[in-house]
């Protein structure tokens, strides 16, 4: 479907650029199209990226690339099971010379933060980081200091029925926007890993394609994507969905609701169009939905098929 | 943050809000006042920094210093309000986030109602309007700029001001039931909480303690009532209607004034009130004297009054607001059949060396008459026979008063006729005094009740003569019987003002009709008025407790009207609107499924163009034409072309088997 986007040149531009950007991360994480897109729209639309998968299936190569065509600080913070929150955030140290205490920001004061494996960290260490998100800064023995904008995080979570894990609650789960799974690639993706370059050493050649303030902006452009009353209705219906106790626990917060209508925005910019349709909902649904919601007890089903079964259920408009 | 429209606006809000009190705030204040509005204004344009809290509170108690010693003190409605004014104005230093803006624009709002304090006529209901208009506004950038604080966005700034006026002025008349039923049903104290304000009653005061020429002159222009009386049974004659109100014993060339002894001395003999012919209620506007008005005479006392020997009401306080009381009169009673030494000598009274002519005429007559009677008549004749003119516009007179009037000019209204007539009697050896009060008043058929205005002020006199006591004599009433048939400006077909044309008196009543409104519904809308707000229904006497059950019962209702009834309105008539382009797409959709194609509810246009494109490999192309510009029409802003669609669809046809 070609719909061209009408819009001023310099909003042009930055679509063009966010395109190589998109590109480019495909060609180091190969295979993942979809992903790709998801993680980007989730950016687009300033979420916080949940990545659950089985360890080694490229979640970090994943982040790197986009920290990489972004253009942005980095940092990647490794939790284990006895880090501290001081760890994360930064520590005040007695300096003797000036006879004060000066604060040391920890990884988390960068513009992309990759939390690997964040459920092996203890909820203590997990809330300091998961308060940051929400909040878009930190407050250290009662002085707040605010984080660099744009701000993402990127977590990767071990399935949860590996050993040594601490479960994210679901409100701290509910901070992230988007939860997607890479999995194992294609059998010809697979053979191409194998024989193509080391993937750290494409990164390391990786030029910045976007800069932070582009993404700022093009945040700004994704919030102007039109949103019809019937896109409206159709976001209504699917949220009062999830509230039926047919399919799920709990339904979806009016706060998750918001969420996808801004994810959705954003993966309509991302598909070149400036007006949502319902596919873009579909697509990002269960992204959306996965990690938000459980199956209620007793039931055989996965989350996953039960998402799937609700698109299904609830008509287009 | 706030960005830099929601400060200019709040910065105009506060400015229009204390805009009243720097015109009438001592001077240096001004400056004082000023200079922090001035600083957070550079500010926002230079992008300077907060000053630091120990500056602010330096700041604030210099402020605090300047007011007691300008003050004397914090008490009191100027300092305080002054106090308000400065410590707003100080709230600026520290008003970088939208709570802070929020409470200076709240405060604004009390600043501007403050100004009741000091003012409540007509040209304060615009003033407090375009206070209402520009706190609004602030509100709503400040409530736009948090809002859009969330995205890190700044508010699109581009809305013209006459959108936002007129949005402001939205949200006031939605607010204007709510207010309009607050303000008649609240309940309201039965005393005032503090005094009305200084100038509220200025015009009105009424009649005073003492009469020169000219001083009743300034009532005629006056229409504003005075009080109005509602009768029991028929209204008198409009000759019976003598409201008595001061009474002046001493002379002095010049200046009548009430007499010490007059006033402190009580009626002793008082008409029986069972006896007297006429019963009235009378609501009394503020005059912020002591006087009660009644008709001759007085055979009632009301609560905290004294009827003095000369039967005027004097109250033991000023009246300052609406005031009611019950009133019986009998005409036909014997004033003092027997004149005591003290106050005869007071009723003959003049000063030396006045008014020689009159005195020599005076003594002429005395002369010739036979009796006191006779020189009565005499000198009213004299007034109706001779040149003398009845007008609003009188020449000045200099030191003879009397005479020049009599013998000069002749020209005068009630006031002149009452002075020189009753100089003429005491001259003649005849008791007399002046009484001022009102004469006549308008009746109103719809509320049926008799108003008089200040301009119905009239001056009579009366003179004692024996054997009938005090007889009242009114001799303006021999020159200008109409007078007392019409009214004062009524009787007169002469230019009132110097500027005097039919349109300017048309726009000067119909302000006045205005005036007279916002008083009676406004300003004198008291705890009185207010229980008897729904007498026309029948309940007579509303106490606070049913006050407040009305008043939430009126609320609840508006309230249903607002949330309830007009969104069901709006619904309903959006549900009568059927979608032309879901009919459209419902039969797109049923040529497909006449051709073997699956469809469910639940496809979006491109999956299910994707899906049927696939099984209908000729139609294809059609198919996801018609599905892109139904996903246009329906989805994006106005780009699709409905008109297409139609055609589109309708000459959709299948020509191949499904999955060939």
């Amino acid at each position: 479907m070609e719909f061209s986007l009408q819009t001023p040149d310099s909003e042009g531009h930055r679509h063009d650029r966010l395109k190589d950007a998109v590109n480019t991360v495909n060609s180091i994480v190969m295979g993942k199209e979809q992903q790709v897109k998801l993680a980007f729209s989730c950016l687009l639309a300033r979420g916080h990226l949940l990545i659950e998968d089985l360890p080694g299936v490229g979640k970090t190569t994943l982040a790197h690339a986009l920290a990489a065509v972004i253009g942005v600080r980095y940092q990647r913070i490794q939790f284990t099971s006895d880090m501290l929150p001081a760890d994360i955030l930064g520590v005040s140290i007695y300096n003797r010379d000036r006879e004060t205490f000066e604060f040391h920001p920890g990884p988390i004061f960068s513009q992309l933060v990759l939390a690997d494996e964040i459920n092996r960290a203890t909820p203590k260490s997990q809330s300091a980081l998961l308060e940051a998100m929400a909040e878009g800064q930190v407050t250290i023995e009662g002085e707040t200091h605010p984080l660099p904008k744009p701000f993402f995080v990127i977590a990767t979570q071990n399935p949860l029925d590996l050993g040594g894990t601490f479960p994210l609650p679901d409100s701290q789960l509910d901070r992230f926007l988007l939860s997607i799974s890479l999995g194992f690639p294609e059998p010809e993706i697979e053979r191409e890993l194998l024989t193509a370059r080391d993937r750290a050493l494409v990164l390391r050649d990786t030029q910045a394609i976007i800069s932070p303030d582009d993404v700022m902006q093009l945040n700004r452009d994704c919030q102007k994507v039109h949103v019809s009353d019937a896109l409206l209705d159709y976001v209504q219906a699917l949220l009062a969905g999830t509230r039926n106790s047919r399919w799920f626990e709990t339904g979806l917060s009016p706060r998750a609701g918001i969420a996808m209508l801004h994810c959705s925005k954003a993966y309509a910019f991302l598909e070149g169009r400036d007006f949502a349709i319902p596919e873009d909902v579909k697509t990002i649904f269960p992204s959306l939905a996965r990690h938000r919601m459980s199956v209620p007890h007793g039931m055989e089903t996965s989350v996953n098929e039960q998402i799937s079964n609700l698109l299904n259920q609830v008509a287009v408009p | 943050m706030l960005n830099r429209l929601s400060v200019l606006w709040t910065v105009t809000a506060l400015v229009i809000s204390m805009l009243p009190q720097l015109a009438s705030m001592p001077f240096h204040l001004v400056p004082i006042t000023l200079l922090p509005i001035v600083w957070r204004l550079m500010a926002e344009f230079r992008q300077w920094k907060p000053i630091p809290m120990i500056l602010r509170v330096l700041a604030t108690a210099l402020a605090v210093g300047a007011l007691v010693t300008t003050y004397g003190g914090l008490m009191g409605r100027r300092a305080a309000v002054s106090m308000l004014v400065l410590m707003l104005s100080l709230k600026l230093l520290e008003t970088f986030r939208i709570r802070d803006a929020r409470i200076v624009v709240s405060l604004s709002l009390f600043l501007c109602a403050t100004q009741f304090l000091f003012s409540q006529g007509i040209p304060m209901i615009i003033y407090i309007i375009a206070c209402l208009l520009s706190s609004l506004i602030s509100f709503m950038y400040l409530q736009r700029c948090e809002a859009f604080s969330v995205l890190d966005e700044e508010p699109e700034s581009d809305r013209k001001l006459l959108t936002e006026l007129g949005f402001g002025a939205s949200l006031m008349a939605l607010a204007l039931p709510i207010g309009i039923t607050l303000f008649l049903l609240f309940p309201r104290w039965g005393s005032p909480l503090w005094g009305l304000p200084e100038d509220a009653l200025d015009a009105r005061s009424g009649l005073s303690d003492s009469m020169t020429p000219g001083s009743i002159q300034n009532l005629f222009m006056d229409d504003s009532p005075a009080f109005r009386a509602k009768f029991e049974g028929g209204v008198p004659r409009n000759s019976d209607l003598y409201w008595r109100g001061p009474v002046f014993w001493n002379f002095d060339g010049s200046t009548w004034e009430v007499s010490y002894l007059s006033r402190n001395l009580l009626a002793d003999n008082k008409p029986d009130p069972e006896k007297a012919p006429f019963r009235y209620d009378v609501q009394m506007e503020p005059t912020e004297q002591r006087w009660l008005f009644a008709l001759d005479y007085p055979a009632l006392t009301p609560r905290r009054t004294k009827m003095t020997v000369d039967y005027q009401l004097i109250a033991s306080r000023p009246v300052t607001r609406l005031l009611s009381y019950t009133m019986a009169s009998d005409p036909g009673f014997q004033d003092s059949p027997v004149l005591r030494q003290t106050l005869l000598r007071a009723a003959l009274a003049l000063p030396e060396g006045f008014n020689p002519r009159t005195a020599a005429m005076m003594a002429d007559w005395r002369k010739e008459a036979g009796s006191d009677s006779e020189i009565i008549r005499r000198a009213l004749q004299h007034f109706n026979q001779q040149q003398f003119h009845y007008t609003l516009n009188p020449p000045l007179l200099s030191q003879h008063t009397v005479d020049e009037f009599l013998f000069d000019t002749k020209e005068g209204f009630c006031e002149h006729y009452a002075s020189a007539f009753t100089v003429m009697m005491r001259m003649a050896g005849i008791p007399a005094r002046v009484v001022t009060g009102y004469q006549g008043g308008f009746y109103n058929p719809i509320g049926s009740y008799l108003l008089v205005r200040q301009s119905d002020a009239h001056a009579w006199s009366e003179v004692w003569v024996r054997g009938s006591g005090w007889t009242r004599i009114d001799p303006t009433a021999a020159v200008a019987p109409e007078r007392v048939q019409q009214g004062a400006v009524d009787s007169l077909e002469q230019r009132r003002y110097l500027l005097d044309f039919e349109w300017l008196r048309n726009a000067r009543n119909t302000f006045d009709l205005f005036q007279r409104g916002w008083n009676n519904w406004v300003i004198t809308f008291g705890a009185d008025r207010q229980s008897r707000l729904f007498s026309i229904f029948g309940w007579e006497y509303l106490g606070p407790a049913k006050l407040v059950i009305a008043m939430i019962a009126i609320l609840l209702i508006t309230g249903a009207v607002i949330f309830l009834v007009a969104p069901m309105l709006l619904k309903f008539r959006s549900s009568r609107k059927p979608d032309p382009l879901l009919r459209l797409w419902g039969k797109f959709i049923k040529k497909l499924e006449k051709a073997g194609f699956v469809s469910h509810p639940s496809m979006g246009a491109m999956e299910l163009a994707a899906n049927a494109g696939g099984q209908l490999k000729y139609e294809s192309d059609a198919i996801f034409r018609i599905a892109e510009l139904y996903t246009l029409c329906r989805y994006s802003r106005d780009m699709g072309n409905e008109a297409e669609l139609t055609e589109l669809i309708n000459c959709f046809e299948i020509r191949s088997a499904p999955g060939s």
